[in-house]
């Protein structure tokens, strides 16, 4: 069978299926379990009350159960096992990947990684959101520099492998060091500092993101508040950092949260770029070396990182419970 | 608009893809191929209706020349066979025999790695009767039977692998145009060829065009030069403790043999872009600097498969022959040769699996890709007047006149490192990294894995 | 007054400029790439993009047939036109330098005499020794012998150079070639020339036909719709059911949403592709699906819940009040008034399918019939065509131009639906 076709009628599979799934159970539930009539009208509807949000929720719960929740825990299991799977091995392959040299390049690098974009394209987000506010053509740059998000990991790496190429014939970086008569460099080998030539590929692809949530929130500032300040006489700079940034700190914290999250799941760049080669390892494409030739390992590192995103989480979860109250 | 634009492109072309696979580049019946044996096979066989899946890791002009090959088999036995090359199929054929989507066979460029997945139970032995089949009728057959032979999940062993095209790795490419301008003549020993490397220095040429790049197998280039210049320092005693881990990664010997590796390949003034380009440059990409004009580089040391890569205007015997990567005189080790194979295995048993076993068994399944250019192999029975090109018998002489000969070292070290760890190991080396820290990180490994 | 307003247009112009010199950074590498699609390879790797409407100075070796060649006095001659002996060399038939050796294509001036002589040289330990030097003269002049080598080793002058060869090549490409030797086979003749400019769709047509990325678009057409639509049905009502209904442990369930946004993907894929196997999906396009709808939920909910929140309390409170069923008010009311959240989230998930790799690494079979666009670029196309530049972008631009398309046709939405997610 075609994969359109198939395509096709999954789709029409799927969403018939949720659909009628959530049609007829509703259907089942108010007509035949719970009726609404008779003697026991009042005390069916509270039933049924109390039952229906959980026909809504099970299918998402089937989906974050299975997909999310079972892997956290199924992950950390086998992660205390050995490669093959039969042998309870406790924490060794946390000792043993803690004392190897490219575990702790990998780890190393995430953390950068980690502080880095977020800053980084938070930082630039903010900029071009604060710069193009009062543009005429502001909103035709901020869909140009919002464009990079449309692009995928890999067709980014391209691109940019094309800027960073050490040929000065291709590579535009090392065609501007010729006309200064410099060598060619691979920037993708200066050791240390090739992690921010990858890096800045991410922060092209997420400045976008950030500028177009900041502008927004630098939008809703109330107009008095700048107003006031202009007529205390404080200079543009002044105003933004002294009265716009301390307004939209929450919004510039969600910003830098998301971000964050992103970054721990990309692994396509690093893969595409250099393949982890030249000490740019980081966790998630240190992961694919292991991944079911040492699912013990591999596990182990998904772990590390699910603990390094848990700060996030909880700081998360308690900003989400706040603002329930 | 422009989405209906691209699928309506998209469609064209599936048809033209389909009228293009009928091409059969020779015609059967024609020509000294032997038929006969096809004929008989395909009446023997029918599979109408049947697909073969295979996954392999050639892809580009190489894919193209298989599929050529398979083609004849599905006009033998009417079955689809649908080949799939990828550059990371050490990492796929894992994921998907582990996910119990492997395909019917897999072409393992490294026999170690098609052991790793035999001792997991991932591959089914071949039918019975083949090792006798290989050892009768491969040259040197017991030593090719011992190459494909694994230890199974249950502790017996079995043969896993047929192989099907053997490359030889000894070889240093050049362009005869060049050298000739140049007035460079093919050195005869080592010594040589590194006085003729600085020569051309001195001349203000660069001697060498070396490219480890190849995806997620970055690094492999390197380590047929380690294994080779092995050959040429030690013992093949030596070398063969050394694929067993006998000897560890950081023996004197390794390194001095990864040091010797990097006389060519650390130096700025010997290869081409200098010595920060070897790690990035594409192994596929490199030999083009033989053509250019005025000369990227003079030579390029790769296996006898690397003319599948060569810019078209290509031409073996005009602008670009070979010569054998000589031995040191002053070690007096005779003449060795490195080698490889790719073996087929059977990762999900099928009718049609077998009968493509058969079929790769048959002298016409070797000669329809040696007259297609750029393949070697053992099987005795095939009419060596196929060859594409002199350059190939000459391959063949170069192999015979072995006083050593080596199946490549990599792809008999377990998968993690000789299809890892070595690797990345060799890229970490021709970016600066001392070959004794390189040695000693790719034995923790080794260690870590026993 | 005049003070502050100067000082303004002085800061608007900085601020103009340095949005100016953002966007530049931000576009210059997608136009690098755009441009070298439609270059050939030999183009790409002879000059930048940035040069791409400049011709090409390009160098080519040319062998004509010796079949021509005649004895006149002491050498043989042969006489021809570059351009008739080579289909590789074009250059608007315009030669503009030439050469005897690789090495130095280009070394003499088209309509100059370039000549090999053999000469005696004194080398460094004082020996006598032969060696070759090439020296460019005018037609009609001598060629005036220097008094060292290129090595810079004296040349012995007593001893008569001993013509070895000279070219001859006229800027039309007319060349007299001779030689010391009889000419039995074609001479190397090289050549400069400048190439024009030339843009081609070539390499989008061999993408799209020969190279089986067609295969690989639909599939990834075929793996990101269903699992675009398919979340968005789930998610709707769970979303529902989290904004809108009183449950008891609702509170715990947005909690868990919020927590499981941060879940890196990687830690399923073990467990998951092991489960899959289990109960026999295996690596298939329904696994992709699943695996996709699996983990695009969180963001999903989290963002349709933040929107359907902010509907009017009204309205919903209302239609209970005349009777609508839960079910009723979330079809007739809520996922109407939803579009917008929708439709971004739509667009978030569609991008995000689009460009996986990982996901399709794993769920995927590995094989060409099943590839996505990303696998095949990484696995297969940046190693088979390393170097071809021209390929390679023009691959990356087939994969980028649905997103492109998408993102820009329906930008609106997904602004609307990002701020519903993350500001109050």
């Amino acid at each position: 069978m075609s994969p359109i076709l198939q395509g096709i009628i999954t789709i029409i599979l799927g969403v018939g299926g949720c659909a009628g799934y959530f049609y007829a159970s509703n259907l089942v539930l108010d007509r035949f379990i719970f009726p609404a009539r008779d003697d026991d009208h009042g005390r069916n509807i509270n039933r049924a009350t109390m039952v229906r949000p959980w026909l809504f929720l099970a299918p998402a719960i089937f989906f974050l159960g299975l997909y999310l929740v079972y892997p956290v825990i199924g992950s950390f299991i086998r992660s205390l096992y050995n490669r093959s799977g039969d042998t309870f091995i406790g924490l060794s392959n946390y000792l043993q990947m803690f004392s190897e040299e490219g575990f702790r390049v990998a780890l190393f690098n995430n953390i950068l990684w980690v502080i880095f974009v977020p800053a980084a394209s938070t930082f630039m987000g903010l900029l071009v959101a604060q710069l193009t506010d009062r543009l005429k053509w502001g909103n035709v740059a901020k869909s140009l520099i919002f464009m990079p998000m449309a692009i995928s990991f890999v067709g980014a790496s391209l691109i940019w492998k094309f800027v960073y190429a050490n040929n000065p014939d291709i590579g535009i970086i090392n065609a501007v060091r010729d006309i200064f008569g410099m060598d060619p460099i691979d920037v993708l080998q200066l050791q240390f500092w090739n992690n921010f030539f990858i890096m800045f590929i991410m922060v092209w692809m997420q400045t976008g993101f950030a500028m177009v949530i900041l502008s927004a929130a630098l939008r809703g500032i109330p107009e008095e508040t700048i107003e006031a300040a202009i007529i205390d006489g404080a200079n543009p700079f002044q105003i933004f950092f002294k009265i716009k940034v301390p307004q939209i700190m929450p919004t510039i914290v969600v910003v830098w949260t998301t971000i964050t999250i992103l970054v721990l799941k990309v692994f396509d760049i690093v893969y595409a770029m250099t393949g982890g080669n030249f000490d740019t390892e980081i966790l998630p494409s240190y992961m694919m070396d292991f991944m079911f030739r040492d699912d013990g390992r591999a596990t182990a590192v998904a772990f590390v990182i699910m603990v390094i995103v848990t700060p996030v989480m909880v700081w998360n979860i308690v900003q989400a419970r706040r603002e329930m109250r | 608009m422009k989405t209906s634009l691209y699928v309506s492109a998209a469609t064209l072309a599936l048809v033209a893809g389909a009228a293009q696979a009928q091409d059969l580049p020779f015609a059967i019946g024609e020509g000294d191929f032997a038929w006969d044996s096809y004929n008989e096979f395909a009446e023997a066989n029918d599979l109408s209706g049947q697909t073969v899946t295979i996954t392999g890791p050639w892809t580009g002009r190489e894919k193209e020349k298989v599929d050529a090959v398979f083609r004849y088999f599905t006009e033998a036995t009417g079955a689809e066979v649908n080949y799939s090359g990828s550059d990371s199929f050490e990492q796929d054929i894992v994921i998907s025999s582990r996910a119990g989507t492997a395909p019917n066979l897999a072409v393992f460029p490294q026999p170690g790695l098609a052991s790793d997945m035999a001792s997991q139970g991932a591959l089914t032995p071949l039918p019975e009767g083949t090792a006798d089949w290989v050892a009768e009728n491969f040259a040197a057959g017991e030593s090719w039977v011992d190459l494909g032979t694994y230890t199974g999940p249950d502790g017996n062993d079995n043969l896993y692998g047929l192989f099907y095209r053997v490359d030889v790795k000894s070889l240093v490419w050049y362009n005869p145009i060049a050298f000739d301008e140049a007035g460079y003549d093919i050195p005869e020993t080592m010594e040589e060829l590194k006085e003729l490397t600085e020569d051309i220095v001195d001349d203000g040429g660069t001697p060498w065009c070396i490219g480890l790049g190849s995806g997620a197998a970055t690094g492999w280039p390197a380590t047929d030069w380690v294994e080779d210049l092995m050959l040429r320092t030690q013992e093949p005693a030596v070398y063969d403790q050394w694929v067993n881990n006998e000897i560890p990664f950081d023996d004197p010997a390794v390194i001095g043999a990864i040091e010797e590796f990097g006389w060519f390949a650390r130096n700025d003034d010997y290869v081409q872009g200098g010595a920060e380009a070897v790690a990035t440059t594409d192994f596929r990409d490199s030999p083009a600097g033989l053509f250019a004009i005025p000369p990227d580089c003079y030579m390029h040391r790769q296996a006898s498969f690397i003319p599948a890569f060569f810019p078209e205007d290509a031409e073996q015997g005009e602008n670009v022959d070979f010569f054998y990567f000589p031995a040191i005189e002053e070690n007096d080790l005779g003449t060795p040769v490195l080698g490889a194979g790719t073996l087929f295995g059977i990762t999900n048993p099928s009718e049609g699996a077998n009968a493509m076993i058969e079929f790769l068994k048959l002298p016409v399944a070797h000669e329809l890709w040696m007259a297609q250019g750029g393949f070697l192999t053992a099987h005795g029975g095939v009419n060596l007047d196929l060859y594409a090109d002199d350059s190939l018998r000459a391959q063949g002489e170069i192999l015979a006149g072995a006083t050593t000969f080596r199946f490549d070292a990599s792809d008999l070290m377990p998968s993690e490192i000789g299809a890892g760890a070595f690797w990345t190991g060799m890229v970490d080396y021709v970016t600066g990294a001392e070959a004794g820290t390189v040695a000693s990180e790719i034995q923790t490994r080794w260690d870590s894995i026993k | 007054m005049d003070n502050i307003a100067g000082q303004k247009s002085g800061l608007s112009l900085v601020t103009n400029l340095s949005v100016i010199a953002l966007v530049l950074i931000w576009l210059i590498p997608t136009i690098g790439l755009a441009v070298s699609s439609f270059r050939e390879r030999a183009q790409i790797s002879e000059s930048g993009w940035w040069r791409a409407p400049f011709s090409v100075e390009q160098a080519y070796r040319v062998s004509p047939d010796a079949d021509g060649a005649v004895q006149d006095g002491d050498t043989w001659v042969l006489e021809g036109n570059v351009f008739d002996s080579s289909e590789d060399a074009s250059g608007e038939g315009s030669v503009s330098g030439f050469g005897i050796t690789s090495r130095a294509p280009g070394a003499a001036e088209p309509g100059m005499i370039y000549a090999r002589y053999e000469v005696q040289v004194i080398e460094d330990d004082g020996e006598q020794d032969d060696t070759n030097i090439e020296i460019a003269y005018e037609e009609g002049s001598e060629p005036v012998f220097p008094e060292t080598d290129e090595d810079g080793q004296e040349i012995v002058q007593d001893i008569p150079p001993i013509f070895d060869r000279s070219l001859q090549v006229m800027r039309n490409g007319d060349f007299v070639y001779r030689d010391a030797d009889e000419i039995t086979r074609g001479p190397s003749i090289y050549i400069t020339a400048a190439q024009p400019p030339e843009f081609t769709m070539d390499n989008y047509e061999t993408i799209l036909t020969s190279d089986n990325m067609d295969r690989a678009f639909i599939n990834t057409l075929t793996v990101s719709i269903p699992a675009t639509v398919i979340p968005i049905v789930v998610a709707a009502f769970a979303a529902y059911a989290l904004a809108w209904m009183d449950f008891a442990a609702r509170g715990f369930f947005i909690a868990m949403v919020v927590g499981l946004l941060v879940v890196p993907l990687q830690i399923a894929l073990v467990p998951l592709l092991t489960f899959h196997q289990t109960v026999g999906i295996g690596q298939s396009f329904l696994g992709v699906w699943l695996a996709h709808t699996a983990f695009g939920m969180p963001l999903a909910i989290y963002l349709l819940r933040n929107y359907m929140i902010g509907l009017p309390r009204d309205i919903i409170e209302s239609a209970k009040v005349d009777g609508a069923t839960d079910f009723q008010v979330f079809t007739k009311i809520v996922l109407p008034l939803s579009f917008p959240a929708l439709a971004s989230f739509a667009i978030f998930q569609f991008l995000w399918t689009w460009n996986d790799l990982l996901v399709a690494k794993v769920f995927l079979p590995s094989n060409s019939e099943s590839w996505v666009m990303t696998v095949k670029i990484a696995d297969d196309l940046l190693g088979s065509r390393g170097g071809d530049w021209g390929i390679l972008a023009a691959a990356a631009f087939v994969s980028i131009a649905v997103p492109l398309a998408v993102f820009f046709a329906m930008q609106k939405y997904l602004v609307r639906g990002l701020l519903a997610g993350s500001v109050k």
